[in-house]
């Protein structure tokens, strides 16, 4: 990097505080230029659609012509609606067992990750493998897996001596579990990325204080891995429990809500209400609901991070 | 910090103009010279694969000369989509086609279509599938394609097994006994092969329930008459008399795959089946087999002389920003492709036409590949047609109700009796029925 100093002409100025503001003046434009195009880009194509939902949420607009306003009915109608119970239910069941789960197997698989073994940028990059193969490939493949009479998981199951296997996803009680297997094992590779960047920004000094104080393995990834991870777990928890909250095309893929509606999560109703249904006034709603639910859980994460953080 | 906001705000309202300048390019298309040829748009879908769109239009000029007909290409997974953008913004064709007929009572009551009752109360009385498009005693739509559902079945496992074909006079239970007897036939002859085949779709099921049973009525919000038709179909899965359920969704079966390489001895298909079954006896995609078509089985016997059937027409319609000039020209389109005429020159490309009559059977059957015995001309010809999903305010909203009816009872995660009376608590709560 070279600095080229420019030979400055010495100007004679007469008041500071004017010369001041025009630099202020110059740093707010070069600023704003900096980040006009990705800020159009945002404006155009989230900040005015979001805007938009918003509104159309009041109304009971089909896709065509006037849209007319209701006012809340949309959204008492949602309070009524069972099947709106049923996946706000299934999608926080999703939630609740994906999230830590992702969480401690990528944690786990960044940890494993990241010594010195033979071969490690090889496991890392099969490890990222999933997130980057297209979820319908996935879906087909998985179904196989899963398959009740047929499938090879099953099949081991029974030979270790399992009665009588699950039946997966086409059974009612199964299919949610079967959806959060694969949706773990998919994004796994993604949040160890993230895990493993964070793990080597640790200085090592630490680990070396740490093991001269006599803190075994246990007590070292206690006191020294974990801590210092806080702000990467922070951020992973914050993008998982958004990421499986708004969970879709695995789900759609895979069960299409079913067996009857036991895969049936938000996404998947506002999807159904606005393009099959043509209800996208209420479709609306409900996607309004789901961005006040992500909102609330993610200004809580914040808070309880700022108190750690003290 | 006030002039931030100003700027914030400034660039908000700039780029909100911007959007709406960009949608605002309102042109309304079409060329229409006061005097000379007229050129009539018509919106289709994969025209490689679909030629029924341009073969309608050359058959159309080639008796009017005075009027061109072009055909608009949409992508087929998203035409319902695409189209519904065009015409919000006022750019969609002068007729637009119906792909999916239950899209018809939104498209009717967002006045994006015209009345065109005029023409379709002129049609002849051999046109069927026109009350598809019927929203409030008004028509929108006039068909010229009419699939339904008939019985397909293979010749030459039936001779293998022994059993005699179906003859036209089946209920389902002779259609359950006969797929158990193939079944059992075939066991005992070493061969893989089961009796029957019934894919994933709900309307492999529902449809025949709701267009026979007596008294069904998807807008009633009772649903016990579906309850013989499960009970009848889980009991052939459990006896392995077909793929089961489970099997037919994880391991993603194909009904190409399960009838055409003959794993399956009949299955109950929409009538497109011929020309795909065909065209890939000829590929080698499915095995060299012989095969017939027979009416699909029958609540009970008083309806074997016209035999019930369900399926929902493809047709067209006009939409409703159309040129006036244009006008008299395309209600004549929609007359001549619901006409015997046009349905002689589809049927010549495999194509179930919404008319019926000897001319058209003729012409169909003339194909290369297809069976020549008397029962599937009949079955392909004598036939009373059900919609399956009747105009109304709510069909989608039901379909999807009854849509997981069907996943719960064939996985056989809920019991029959339970997931009615679940779809029909759901239909009372969701829809208010």
């Amino acid at each position: 990097m070279t600095t080229v100093v420019e030979p400055v002409a010495p100007v004679v100025e007469p008041d500071p505080k004017r010369r001041r503001n025009r630099l202020r003046r110059r740093n707010t434009v070069s600023g704003w230029t900096f980040i006009l195009p990705n800020f159009v880009g945002f404006a155009l194509l989230t900040l005015v659609p979001i805007v938009v939902l918003f509104y159309i949420s009041f109304t009971n607009w089909n896709a065509f012509g006037a849209a007319d306003w209701v006012g809340l009915k949309n959204y008492s109608r949602l309070f009524k609606d069972r099947s709106y119970r049923v996946a706000l239910w299934n999608t926080v069941y999703y939630t609740v067992f994906h999230l830590p789960l992702t969480l401690a197997v990528s944690l786990g698989l960044s940890l494993l990750l990241n010594r010195k073994i033979k071969g490690v940028a090889f496991f890392r990059t099969a490890a990222f493998f999933p997130y980057i193969t297209s979820v319908v490939a996935i879906a087909i493949v998985w179904n196989l897996l899963f398959s009740p009479e047929y499938g090879p998981i099953n099949q081991i199951l029974s030979f270790v001596g399992v009665d009588n296997p699950p039946r997966w996803t086409v059974s009612a009680n199964w299919s949610m579990p079967a959806i959060i297997i694969v949706a773990t094992w998919r994004e796994m590779g993604y949040y160890m990325i993230l895990f493993l960047a964070g793990l080597q920004a640790i200085p090592r000094e630490l680990y070396e204080a740490a093991r001269v104080d006599g803190a075994s393995a246990w007590g070292r990834f206690r006191n020294v891995t974990l801590p210092c991870l806080r702000p990467t777990t922070f951020f992973v928890t914050v993008m998982l429990s958004i990421e499986s909250f708004k969970v879709f095309d695995l789900i759609l893929v895979m069960t299409d809500g079913g067996p009857g509606q036991s895969t049936y999560v938000l996404s998947q109703m506002i999807f159904n209400k606005a393009f099959v249904e043509n209800q996208f006034g209420y479709a609306s709603a409900v996607s309004v609901s789901l961005f006040v639910i992500c909102l609330a859980i993610t200004i809580f994460q914040f808070l309880i991070n700022r108190r750690s953080e003290r | 910090m006030k002039k931030r906001l100003l700027t914030i705000a400034g660039a908000v309202v700039a780029s909100g103009a911007l959007a709406l300048s960009g949608c605002s390019n309102n042109n309304n298309g079409g060329d229409t010279p006061s005097d000379g040829p007229i050129t009539l748009t018509v919106s289709g879908w994969s025209l490689q694969t679909t030629p029924e769109f341009q073969v309608l239009a050359d058959a159309f000029t080639a008796a009017n000369s005075d009027i061109k007909v072009e055909v608009v290409e949409y992508d087929a997974a998203d035409y319902q989509t695409l189209i519904q953008v065009d015409m919000s913004a006022g750019k969609a064709p002068d007729i637009i086609t119906i792909k999916e007929a239950k899209v018809t009572y939104s498209w009717a009551t967002g006045g994006q279509l015209l009345d065109i009752s005029d023409v379709v109360r002129a049609l002849p009385a051999n046109v069927s599938g026109a009350g598809s498009y019927a929203v409030n005693g008004v028509n929108y739509g006039a068909p010229y394609r009419q699939d339904s559902w008939v019985l397909f079945y293979n010749k030459d496992l039936f001779d293998a097994a022994g059993v005699a074909y179906p003859d036209g006079q089946w209920t389902w239970d002779d259609y359950a006994k006969a797929a158990r007897d193939v079944t059992a036939a075939l066991k005992a002859a070493g061969s893989q092969a089961v009796g029957a085949y019934e894919h994933s779709w709900q309307s492999t099921l529902q449809g025949f329930a709701n267009a026979q049973s007596p008294g069904a009525d998807l807008f009633s919000g009772k649903y016990d008459y579906l309850k013989p038709y499960y009970e009848r179909v889980l009991a052939l899965q459990n006896d392995g008399a077909q793929p089961t359920f489970g099997t037919v969704t994880t391991n993603k079966l194909t009904y190409q795959g399960q009838f055409g390489k003959q794993q399956s001895a009949m299955m109950a298909m929409g009538s497109w089946y011929v020309a795909t079954l065909v065209t890939q006896q000829k590929g080698g995609e499915a095995d060299d087999f012989k095969w017939g078509i027979a009416p699909v089985p029958q609540y009970n016997s008083s309806t074997f002389a016209k035999p019930v059937t369900f399926g929902d027409p493809t047709g067209m319609g006009i939409n409703a920003k159309i040129d006036s000039a244009k006008l008299d020209a395309a209600k004549k389109f929609l007359t001549f492709v619901a006409s015997e005429q046009a349905a002689v020159a589809l049927a010549e490309i495999g194509i179930v036409s919404s008319v019926t009559g000897d001319a058209v059977t003729d012409a169909y059957f003339a194909q290369a590949g297809l069976p020549t015995d008397e029962l599937s001309r009949d079955a392909m010809s004598n036939h009373e047609t059900k919609p399956e999903n009747p105009q109304g305010e709510n069909i989608a909203a039901i379909q999807t109700i009854l849509g997981a009816t069907h996943t719960a009872v064939m996985s056989e995660s809920q019991s029959v009796d339970d997931a009615i009376a679940e779809a029909q608590d759901r239909v009372a709560n969701e829809v208010g029925i």
